[in-house]
């Protein structure tokens, strides 16, 4: 599964909603229900199932589903 | 010099014209001269001082934070920046509160006979709001998401220009650097809109902000004359006063910006219609609450992240602190942005359960559940008020204890008499308030460009006919200029 892929399985579960399909511009102007407090779910699940660890910087320059998967994937790449 | 003075009502027209009449090249020069005029022009000649003083500090920041090169210099220059502000903000308007509460505290505990000065209690007006958009530029530079600015004179004139400057909205410098750098070119439309907007907060703020408050000041200021209905009265007056009032002076610098091409961020959404106090902060000075979420709560949140809600609760009540010590250094304003943060705490908490609940009842999406979250709201947020608008702590305490009490009169109107409002201003209020829901109403559903000429016109008439006729007596300060 690709990074994407992976990431869409967490957005089902934290926003519990099985259509959710996401794309690089999405942001959370575009899913019901995602506001600062499932943001903060979103992170911490991300984190776990990648283990991976945000800095505080990448956290809050991240704007849309794309700076995200970026942000994993360099995170992912350096570890490897 | 304030926006419902004669002399703004030359000061504004002045400018236009010469801002229209000179080249492009020179119409930074005349905004900024002109912004410095209108600050100058309130007489207290150390606060253009103090202008300077942030303008030169976090341009030159900006401009270092930008050259660094290490992540750890980065940092430090960040900090430098914002330290620097933060002690410019606290001289200027927290030393009395700090000193005088030293003092108290070492004479309970008396173990020492340390005695810090006492400071005198300077005039700070504008230094919250400009300072906090210095913060903001340097912060902004660090995360790499804006370039700092070049030109001194653009820069000074982001943190200056004078229909923000007093009262805001906060600005972000990439929202409001690049629309000065624009090519004027005259805009029949935006002139239009301008003036229209201006005159619509004129007449929030004369006819209705100025008349709510001959109430609530009466109940306000002399507390213990009143109890029950009267108080309650008293706090939802003031609720809309300060409603009116800030988004009135708003709509004045909307309007005003827009004679010279420029949007400024609108600061409210109809706030008294908000669901939850978290909705209310999306919909009430917005440009603030933003920054709030921004550069306090949102990096807070991020470090605690691993306490999940608990984090989030904690960073809501720091972050409300602080915005409730923005406003002025009393501990009425602290207690008023705790209780905010508190209402928003035990939201984060309650929430998961609150879904529940609200599935199992069958209520979610019905319109009694958002007519009651909304009734709900505003009055947790005007029992907050009454910490921002008592003149001290007994007097709010006094207040939330005596809100549910037997009225000595079981009609209304004698005790809106009894307390100096006349039915002349009742009656001005009652019409001026639902001209305000109508318009509220049919904004979305009407283009007031769409409508005919002798329609708009006839608008435009009778709104400044209504405004000369029945503003309230004695020009008011706006209540929002002390913060």
């Amino acid at each position: 599964m690709t990074t994407m892929e992976q990431l869409n399985v967490i957005f089902k579960t934290v926003f519990d909603d099985d259509d959710i399909m996401i794309t690089p511009e999405m942001t959370a102007n575009d899913v019901d229900g995602w506001d600062s407090l499932s943001h903060i779910n979103l992170i911490t699940t991300v984190e776990a199932r990648f283990s991976i660890r945000f800095s505080q910087k990448e956290l809050l320059t991240q704007k849309n589903v794309g700076d995200l998967i970026r942000d994993i994937e360099s995170k992912l790449a350096a570890g490897n | 010099m304030l926006f419902n003075s004669l002399k703004y009502l030359l000061f504004l027209p002045s400018v236009y014209v010469v801002y229209y009449f000179v080249g492009e090249r020179v119409r930074w020069c005349v905004l900024l001269a002109a912004s410095l005029l209108f600050y100058a022009a309130l007489n207290i000649p150390y606060l253009p001082i103090v202008l300077s003083l942030v303008a030169l500090t976090t341009y030159s920041f900006g401009i270092w934070l930008d050259r660094a090169e290490s992540h750890r210099s980065k940092r430090t220059l960040l900090w430098g920046g914002v330290t620097a502000n933060v002690l410019i903000l606290v001289c200027m308007k927290y030393l009395p509160f700090l000193s005088s509460n030293l003092n108290t505290v070492s004479a309970w505990f008396s173990v020492c006979n340390f005695s810090p000065a006492i400071f005198p209690t300077l005039v700070s007006i504008g230094v919250s709001y400009y300072v906090f958009q210095a913060i903001s530029y340097l912060i902004d530079i660090y995360l790499e998401i804006e370039k700092p600015e070049l030109h001194f004179g653009y820069f000074a004139l982001y943190l200056s220009f004078f229909p923000k400057l007093l009262q805001g909205p906060i600005e972000r410098s990439s929202d409001l650097i690049p629309q000065l750098k624009n090519r004027y070119e005259f805009n029949y439309d935006n002139m239009r809109f301008g003036l229209l907007l201006f005159t619509w907060g004129f007449f929030k703020k004369v006819v209705i902000a100025d008349r709510l408050g001959f109430y609530a000041d009466t109940v306000y200021n002399d507390v213990h004359a009143y109890t029950g209905l009267s108080l309650l009265f008293g706090t939802y007056a003031y609720a809309f006063q300060i409603y009116m009032d800030f988004s009135g002076y708003t709509d004045m610098a909307l309007g005003s910006a827009r004679l010279f091409n420029i949007n400024l961020t609108q600061n409210f959404n109809s706030p008294y219609l908000a669901t939850s106090v978290a909705d209310f902060w999306r919909r009430w000075h917005i440009s603030f609450s933003r920054w709030i979420l921004d550069y306090i709560f949102k990096p807070l949140q991020m470090r605690w992240r691993d306490s999940k809600n608990w984090g989030t609760a904690a960073a809501l009540i720091i972050a409300f602190l602080i915005s409730g010590l923005w406003h002025g250094a009393s501990w009425g304003f602290v207690i008023w942005g705790g209780l905010h943060g508190l209402y928003m705490a035990c939201s984060a908490i309650w929430k998961p359960y609150q879904k529940r609940l609200y599935k199992a009842l069958r209520v979610e999406k019905t319109p009694y559940l958002k007519s009651w979250q909304i009734f709900i709201t505003f009055n947790l947020v005007s029992l907050a008020w009454v910490f921002f608008r008592a003149n001290s702590l007994d007097d709010a305490l006094y207040v939330v204890l005596n809100l549910i009490h037997r009225p000595v009169s079981n009609r209304i109107i004698d005790m809106l008499i009894g307390t100096g409002i006349n039915q002349y201003n009742l009656m001005v209020l009652s019409i001026s308030l639902v001209l305000i829901l109508l318009v509220h109403f049919q904004s979305g559903k009407v283009r007031f460009t769409n409508c005919p000429t002798w329609f708009r016109w006839g608008v435009y008439f009778l709104l400044t006919l209504w405004v000369i006729l029945f503003q309230a007596e004695g020009a008011a300060s706006f209540l929002y200029l002390r913060f």
